[in-house]
């Protein structure tokens, strides 16, 4: 049992169902568990990054069905019976997905700590939006800040992959 | 600390049961929605409730209705949801354009109407767009209900007019009248605005017919310019911006902007009456 004082005793706990990349994950989680913390400490997948801690950033973001959340901030068992994608899960067996691929080629990266939260908000704006052009991708890309100064190469490498993947 | 102070969670499924809960607990309660401003609060350690009331399982509370034309919005209802709803986009598009500006899109696929009118930061998007559509509000406690105007709801910074055991549960919007154009301008640091104007307005005869100007994040609340929506009447587009300039020293009397890492009161009040004079602009349209 922990004697930590620094880690008050959780009041409740909740049972879980999620889809994370596809696998079934079953436990359970306490009420106060954030999804970063479950993805990273319970799940093993610690491609999402943890920065700010206030939805500024985007170093946290995965997709919750589809959308854009901050995983920081976003309580685990609300994920209940959906569907969660993080990084990890872009990849398809060995093959990349278009966008990992486009980042590459257009050095979308330096330090690599953002782009995780990057290719993750890209995913989500080809999911609603296949043709994007470079203000929307600008526009949407608003809430991941990269301290390498990255911008021009991610735009140019979302936009890439929008075509790769309109093309395939 | 990477996980948040523990809680619990009540899940009530009809807003009696939550008002209920509400009362139960009193300040060891806080209502849930998208937890946009919650968590953050709960993280800083800034409010550490023992108890959160969910009532994103309350039936109806996500729906966006219209009867007649007053498009009814439910207090859960997201942002992004309600930027992307065809009914809001056709009667209601100059809060549709404005919901669409708030916080980055990680935050708007969470984040609610209801939350974000009853957190009531100063620093918010939709109080001002909703202003110059005359909003209203139904506060529920129990079974029973009252209706308010969103200027009276609005009292101060994070003060409302709700009491400690009711619910936001629903936001009625009129369309602007026939024939009115808008605008929605703001500048912001951080992903929260620095200042936001919201204009409705319609021509008469190469005049200013009629305008409503609304401002928000300059005081601790969003407000309709009254006064100056009367002196602008009937002038025409230049002088009305011209008389909107010269507006700064009421402007500061009513606004009270105070100087702070966001610009000092005299940046504040140039830049709304800028804002103020392109957004009439915008709304009247091509002449």
């Amino acid at each position: 049992m922990e004697t930590s004082t620094d880690s008050p005793a959780t009041v409740q706990t909740m049972p879980l169902t999620v889809t994370v990349n596809g696998i079934v994950w079953n436990g359970e989680v306490a009420a106060e568990e954030v999804l970063l913390e479950l993805l990273r400490e319970r799940i093993g997948l610690t491609g999402t990054k943890r920065s700010c801690e206030s939805q500024v950033c985007g170093a946290c973001t995965v997709l919750v069905d589809g959308k854009p959340v901050s995983s920081c901030s976003f309580l685990a068992f609300e994920v209940g019976g959906r569907s969660v994608t993080t990084v990890e899960g872009l990849q398809s067996g060995d093959r990349l997905d278009p966008i990992q691929e486009a980042f590459i080629r257009h050095m979308g990266f330096q330090c690599g700590y953002c782009t995780p939260g990057q290719m993750m908000a890209a995913k989500g704006l080809l999911l609603a939006n296949p043709d994007p052009t470079y203000d929307d991708v600008a526009e949407w890309l608003t809430g991941n800040t990269c301290r390498c100064g990255c911008y021009p190469a991610i735009a140019r490498a979302v936009l890439d992959a929008a075509e790769v993947t309109r093309r395939a | 600390m990477a996980n948040l102070r523990p809680f619990r969670v009540l899940q009530p499924t009809t807003l009696a049961e939550a008002t209920g809960a509400l009362a139960q607990y009193g300040d060891q309660a806080r209502i849930y929605a998208g937890g946009a401003e919650l968590v953050l609060l709960m993280r800083h350690g800034l409010l550490e409730p023992d108890i959160l009331v969910d009532i994103k399982r309350i039936p109806g509370l996500n729906a966006i209705r219209t009867t007649g034309d007053v498009v009814r919005i439910g207090p859960t209802v997201t942002h992004d949801q309600l930027e992307h709803d065809a009914g809001a986009r056709k009667l209601l598009p100059l809060l549709a354009e404005a919901v669409a500006t708030i916080g980055n899109i990680r935050v708007r696929n969470v984040g609610t109407l209801g939350g974000n009118l009853c957190f009531a930061d100063p620093h918010a998007d939709p109080a001002t767009p909703l202003l110059v559509h005359d909003a209203t509000l139904t506060l529920t406690r129990g079974e029973s209900s009252r209706q308010l105007r969103l200027d009276e709801f609005l009292i101060g910074t994070y003060e409302t007019a709700i009491e400690a055991d009711e619910i936001l549960a629903e936001i009625q919007v009129p369309p602007l009248p026939v024939g009115f154009g808008h605008a929605f301008l703001r500048i912001e640091r951080y992903h929260r605005p620095t200042l936001n104007v919201a204009v409705a307005a319609i021509r008469d005869d190469g005049h200013v017919g009629a305008a409503r100007l609304a401002i928000g994040c300059v005081g601790p609340k969003s407000v309709r310019l009254e006064d100056l929506e009367t002196r602008i009447g009937g002038l025409t587009l230049a002088d009305a911006c011209r008389v909107i300039g010269e507006a700064k020293p009421e402007l500061t009397e009513l606004l009270d902007p105070v100087d702070d890492g966001l610009g000092s009161a005299a940046y504040k009040i140039h830049v709304a009456c800028a804002l103020l004079a392109r957004g009439l602009t915008q709304a009247l349209g091509p002449s």
